[in-house]
């Protein structure tokens, strides 16, 4: 079987530019952002399958998970400046 | 009495002078005039450590568990092979920085940050430096609407003056101000800025951006002069003070959405 493109919430590592479109793996989320254009042409069409692969793989993460309603961050601390 | 207090003096400035001139670096090729920046706060070099990759060096602070700087000579042959690469890389904790001092993928999971490349991907031509810019020692915790809105609009409104340009030198960093600072994953920690500098040494100008790292910021424009005072660094030490005085002419930057309504790239 082929290498998956992104293991959706299993790391904190991946990273895909697909375009001018960026695709991070996170464990609390996947992160998607920047632009596309899906042209009607081959290289639409390359496109278009592996933004579906992503979303396949995101998906049946997501249908397989037990969910909570909203998921929490974990807050940051407020610390003194080591530089002032 | 007076002449020895003279000679003090005189021993006092050419030593703190050494030391302020002691941009020792492995890599020079990333830094205008060969002259790595120097810490004008001294505070900041407490666990700084150089890390030089192939196509970008930076000082990494231990302290933070962030880039302190992280510097690129761009030109247009590189810019031209940057726009073709393929990217499909993985973020990684930094082997050259002890594990006592760097930052870990934990450290940013669940904490609302983006990991914010200093020297940006986009800017890379070849699959090494590609990856070795996803480093987690080039990376600081940025508010995701800052790097993904203004922030990508001034790194891709630099790409396109290096371009024309034909070769620039830059340097973006974190700046840390105020009392207080967030850290995330109990070790590192947020900056409150970021700027981008900029040197041309053709035309003998320089200027930088600044922005804070926070949702809604727009950046300014501000000499070398004025980054100095603000960041701590002197970000340029080869280039003389009448160019870090004046600041060049910038140009405005928009993000993305906006370049994509506009039709434009």
């Amino acid at each position: 079987m082929a290498k998956k493109i992104i293991n959706p919430f299993k790391n904190e590592s991946e990273s895909l530019q697909i375009g001018e479109l960026t695709v991070e793996n996170r464990l609390d989320r996947v992160s998607i952002y920047g632009s596309i254009d899906i042209t009607r042409d081959k290289a639409g069409l390359t496109i278009a399958r592996q933004l579906k692969e992503i979303l396949d793989l995101t998906l049946a993460e997501l249908e397989r998970s037990e969910l909570p309603e909203k998921i929490a961050l974990v807050p940051a601390e407020t610390v003194d400046n080591p530089f002032t | 009495m007076k002449s020895l207090r003279v000679i003090f003096l005189a021993a006092f400035l050419l030593m703190t002078s050494t030391i302020v001139d002691a941009a020792q670096t492995n890599c020079p090729e990333h830094y205008a005039g060969s002259q790595a920046p120097d810490f004008i706060n001294h505070k900041l070099s407490f666990k700084a450590r150089e890390v030089c990759y192939s196509e970008f060096g930076l000082m990494h602070s231990g302290v933070t568990r962030t880039p302190l700087y992280s510097a690129e000579h761009l030109t247009l042959d590189r810019l031209t092979l940057a726009k073709s690469m393929k990217r499909h890389s993985k973020f990684f904790p930094d082997p050259n920085i002890p594990v006592s001092e760097r930052a870990e993928l934990h450290h940013y999971a669940r904490s609302g940050y983006d990991r914010g490349h200093m020297a940006p991907s986009a800017d890379m031509s070849d699959e090494k430096s590609q990856q070795e810019c996803f480093s987690l020692a080039n990376m600081v915790p940025q508010v995701p609407e800052n790097n993904r809105g203004p922030w990508e609009g001034i790194e891709s409104a630099v790409r396109k003056l290096a371009k024309d340009r034909g070769e620039l030198y830059i340097v973006t960093g974190p700046i840390f101000k105020g009392e207080k600072l967030q850290r995330i994953g109990g070790e590192v920690m947020v900056p409150t800025l970021l700027f981008k500098a900029i040197y041309d040494p053709k035309r003998q100008e320089a200027g930088a951006y600044l922005i804070d790292n926070a949702v809604g910021a727009q950046p300014q424009k501000i000499s070398i002069a004025e980054l100095e005072k603000i960041s701590g660094i002197n970000v340029f030490p080869s280039v003389s003070q009448r160019v870090r005085t004046r600041a060049m002419n910038l140009p405005d930057t928009r993000a993305h959405k906006e370049r994509r309504q506009r039709g434009g790239r």
